[in-house]
């Protein structure tokens, strides 16, 4: 007879320490705070990779990924001053990356709704972007092809480690839409990596 | 209790939503039950491969010029609340009332798009914000501000999403420039400038909140 043992719930990997950097870390961040553009470089350095890859999961295109990844970064320099250090600098650049993409994705959905007919948008195909072997590439063309609601919770639930409370204020949808678009996203993933 | 309704709770129990009696329950279902047993496997599967999908990718052309070239234009206000923090609270405060004039001066020749209308959410304003409130003699902001969100709430349904994300967008920057004068108050008490710009970012947020509450339905 199988057993299921009960899983814990997994903290954000986000929210995860990086050992050993944390003080030099701290120095950059203390030194980009009052001022040090070469001190932010170094900080853009090291979390350009996981920034991008972010944003280009969410939004599906390169192009705009990259300017996405931009903005995030002038966000965060611009709000380093209200960086308290309650949390990582990775989780708080985290959070403010994700709010520019929805904020993007927010004013582009009003954008298009003006111009374009609903029901027309073609997922872009990012897996060519992302190095991953095997079922975790088909993982990757399947996401891109979710709808952006699912997708987006999906995104941040699952891979990034999200809890539906947070996702649902980063959103702005109520706790059970977020729980509801996973459930469809997971469905229609298991459904994909099936066929 | 049937397999589509131990369906809808496979999620929360993966996910350790579920309270341990319900768990126990579900397993006992699973134990039983192999078409459970495999959504259960077949979703930890899924969720497994997502969590080891890789968390970084260098971007394909470097970003840094880009960010550097407005980083380097933008000497922006630090944490110490000296005088140029000062002057970005009455910036955010200025740019903050021209996005919600021009909103509603502008919003009759607006193209509107029906979308499904955000809730009111309540954040709720700082201690720090409500300390500064009394000393500018304002006892009734919490009152008033409840009083008018209920109000829109009770109209939500009436009015436009795009008017109802805009009213909360910037609600939200109101509340988030009026978080950053009262911190700036916090370092500065006696700053009557700051006091000014506090009592105007009031006047404003309950002009927008009165504003949206009186506006024509919509929907």
């Amino acid at each position: 007879m199988a057993t299921f043992p009960v899983p814990k719930p997994v903290p954000p990997r986000a929210a995860m320490p990086v050992a050993g950097k944390a003080q030099g870390l701290e120095n950059l961040v203390d030194r980009a705070a009052s001022g040090e553009v070469d001190a932010f470089e170094e900080l853009y350095r090291e979390n350009a990779g996981r920034v991008y890859l972010l944003c280009l999961r969410m939004c599906g295109d390169q192009s705009l990924a990259e300017e996405l990844a931009q903005e995030a970064f002038i966000r965060a320099w611009q709000k380093l001053g209200s960086f308290r250090g309650d949390s990582a600098f990775s989780t708080w650049l985290h959070r403010v990356t994700v709010n520019v993409v929805l904020g993007d994705r927010r004013s582009t959905a009003r954008r298009e709704a003006r111009i374009k007919p609903a029901g027309d948008d073609v997922p872009v195909d990012l897996s060519a972007s992302v190095p991953s072997p095997g079922q975790a590439l088909d993982l990757e063309r399947s996401i891109a092809a979710l709808p952006d609601g699912a997708r987006a919770v999906f995104l941040l639930h699952d891979v990034e480690g999200y809890r539906h409370k947070e996702i649902a204020r980063l959103i702005g949808v109520a706790e059970g839409t977020s729980k509801a678009q996973l459930h469809r996203a997971r469905k229609l993933l298991r459904k994909a990596l099936a066929s | 209790m049937s397999c589509y309704e131990w369906t809808n709770r496979i999620d929360d129990f993966l996910d350790g939503r579920l309270k341990a009696a319900e768990a126990k329950d579900l397993q006992a279902h699973i134990a039983g039950c192999p078409s459970c047993a495999d959504e259960v496997a077949s979703i930890r599967e899924l969720r497994d491969l997502a969590a080891a999908l890789p968390r970084s990718l260098e971007p394909p052309r470097d970003l840094w010029p880009g960010i550097e070239v407005r980083v380097s234009a933008t000497k922006v206000v630090r944490g110490r609340f000296g005088s140029r923090a000062v002057l970005a609270v009455a910036a955010a405060v200025v740019i903050v009332s021209s996005v919600v004039t021009a909103y509603f001066i502008g919003r009759s020749q607006a193209v509107m798009v029906t979308v499904e209308p955000p809730s009111v959410v309540e954040s709720g304003p700082s201690e720090i914000l409500l300390a500064s409130f009394k000393d500018l003699g304002v006892d009734n902001y919490l009152d008033t501000r409840t009083e008018l969100l209920d109000a829109l709430d009770a109209r939500k349904h009436e009015l436009s999403g795009e008017t109802m994300e805009v009213v909360m967008d910037n609600l939200l920057l109101i509340d988030q420039a009026m978080d950053r004068i009262a911190e700036a108050l916090g370092e500065d008490p006696e700053n009557e400038f700051l006091m000014k710009q506090l009592a105007g970012a009031y006047r404003r947020q309950i002009d927008l909140l009165q504003r949206a509450v009186r506006m024509p339905a919509e929907v």
